[in-house]
């Protein structure tokens, strides 16, 4: 299980400005190097948080994906994405 | 001895000083802190505690206590982007973060000790309205309201009132104010977000009537009621419930005074009088 790299890809989005520009600008290279399943690495670079949010990551740190505005995840798009989730009941890993 | 001069409630929310800016200073977020922060002028404090819920600033998943102490001469924060707040030293009471530890300790709540350490929104945005000058120490003590398992909430309230005999048992004569910080009914990021926000409110009846026991102080129903699953369905950070019901237990008087509710962001604002022996 490695949604615990997806959940440090969004937090590094916060508190590493350097990560953060990768992510807004070559995310393909950033995603490439991190841990994932290729069902995460799909659903990361799709843009896909409400997979990401089944799969068990934090959506208090997959809010940071449309707060920098990264993977084309504009609030519109993060919002309705996220809502569709709504009543479904994700994975826990922690 | 040092002697609990009154409790409040506030919320936290990142964009609140860049909101409160551009709504001026009669907007709605300025009055609600400024009726708060006139009560805490006049409870005239030399240190403030504040409870709060860390977001991923303080800890991570690497490692995420379930409460801890701050015992640093400062701190540094707000580290999470807060627009008009960018980060500083915030002076905090390094010698009475480490009574405070010490004592909880003997007192069977075994709490982390959290030293050379960063803040998030949570602590820094509360002084940004309460305190501005930042020129009263605040020790922060954190709890865990967000990620579960999360503390039960009779274990808070009990905590509470340890953390209260921790700071009268400190032997200098000083006045000390306990803020608790969060919200009853938000969901920030998560599923239940409003249309086109990135934010919730998911429950807002809920948050009413968590007021409505505060008001009528009876605090037992409400530590009955405020299980994990009942807090969470009010939103992904609903634990934040759980900082007030310590606070309530430091000041020992589990009647408010008064909480003003912003109905749109599901926030209370409210304040305590000191009860107890002091």
């Amino acid at each position: 299980m490695s949604i615990y790299a997806v959940n440090r890809m969004c937090h590094q989005l916060m508190h590493d400005k350097n990560h953060r520009y990768a992510m807004q600008n070559y995310p393909e290279q950033v995603v490439a190097r991190l841990d994932l399943t290729d069902e995460e690495r799909q659903a990361v670079l799709a843009g896909d948080v409400g997979k990401l949010y089944m799969l068990g990551a934090n959506a208090f740190l997959l809010g940071y994906l449309t707060r920098f505005e990264v993977l084309g995840l504009s609030l519109p798009v993060y919002n309705e994405r996220m809502r569709a989730m709504a009543g479904k009941t994700p994975i826990t890993d922690f | 001895m040092a002697r609990i001069v009154g409790g409040l409630g506030v919320p936290h929310t990142p964009y609140f000083p860049r909101f409160a800016a551009a709504e001026g200073p009669d907007g709605e977020i300025n009055r609600f802190f400024g009726k708060v922060r006139n009560e805490l002028e006049k409870h005239n404090p030399d240190v403030i505690l504040i409870i709060d819920t860390d977001h991923f600033n303080t800890f991570y998943f690497d490692n995420y206590p379930t409460f801890g102490i701050g015992c640093d001469d400062t701190f540094y924060g707000p580290v999470d982007d807060v627009a008009l707040m960018p980060p500083r030293h915030i002076v905090s009471h390094k010698a009475m973060g480490l009574h405070i530890h010490r004592q909880l300790i003997g007192h069977e709540f075994d709490t982390a000790l959290v030293t050379n350490y960063k803040v998030g929104h949570s602590v820094g945005v509360p002084f940004y309205f309460l305190t501005p000058d930042l020129n009263i120490p605040i020790i922060p003590i954190f709890l865990n309201g967000h990620l579960p398992p999360m503390p039960l909430a009779p274990r808070c309230y009990a905590f509470g009132k340890a953390l209260r005999e921790a700071i009268i048992s400190w032997p200098d004569d000083i006045r000390v104010e306990v803020v608790g910080t969060g919200s009853f009914s938000l969901d920030v990021a998560g599923p239940q977000m409003f249309p086109g926000e990135n934010y919730g409110v998911p429950d807002l009846p809920w948050a009413k009537h968590v007021i409505e026991r505060m008001l009528a102080g009876d605090i037992e129903a409400l530590l009955s009621e405020a299980t994990e699953e009942r807090m969470l369905a009010a939103g992904n950070v609903g634990g934040e419930l759980l900082n007030w019901i310590a606070m309530i237990g430091a000041v020992a008087n589990d009647k408010a005074d008064w909480i003003d509710l912003q109905e749109i962001r599901g926030h209370a604002y409210g304040v305590w009088a000191a009860g107890g022996r002091q």
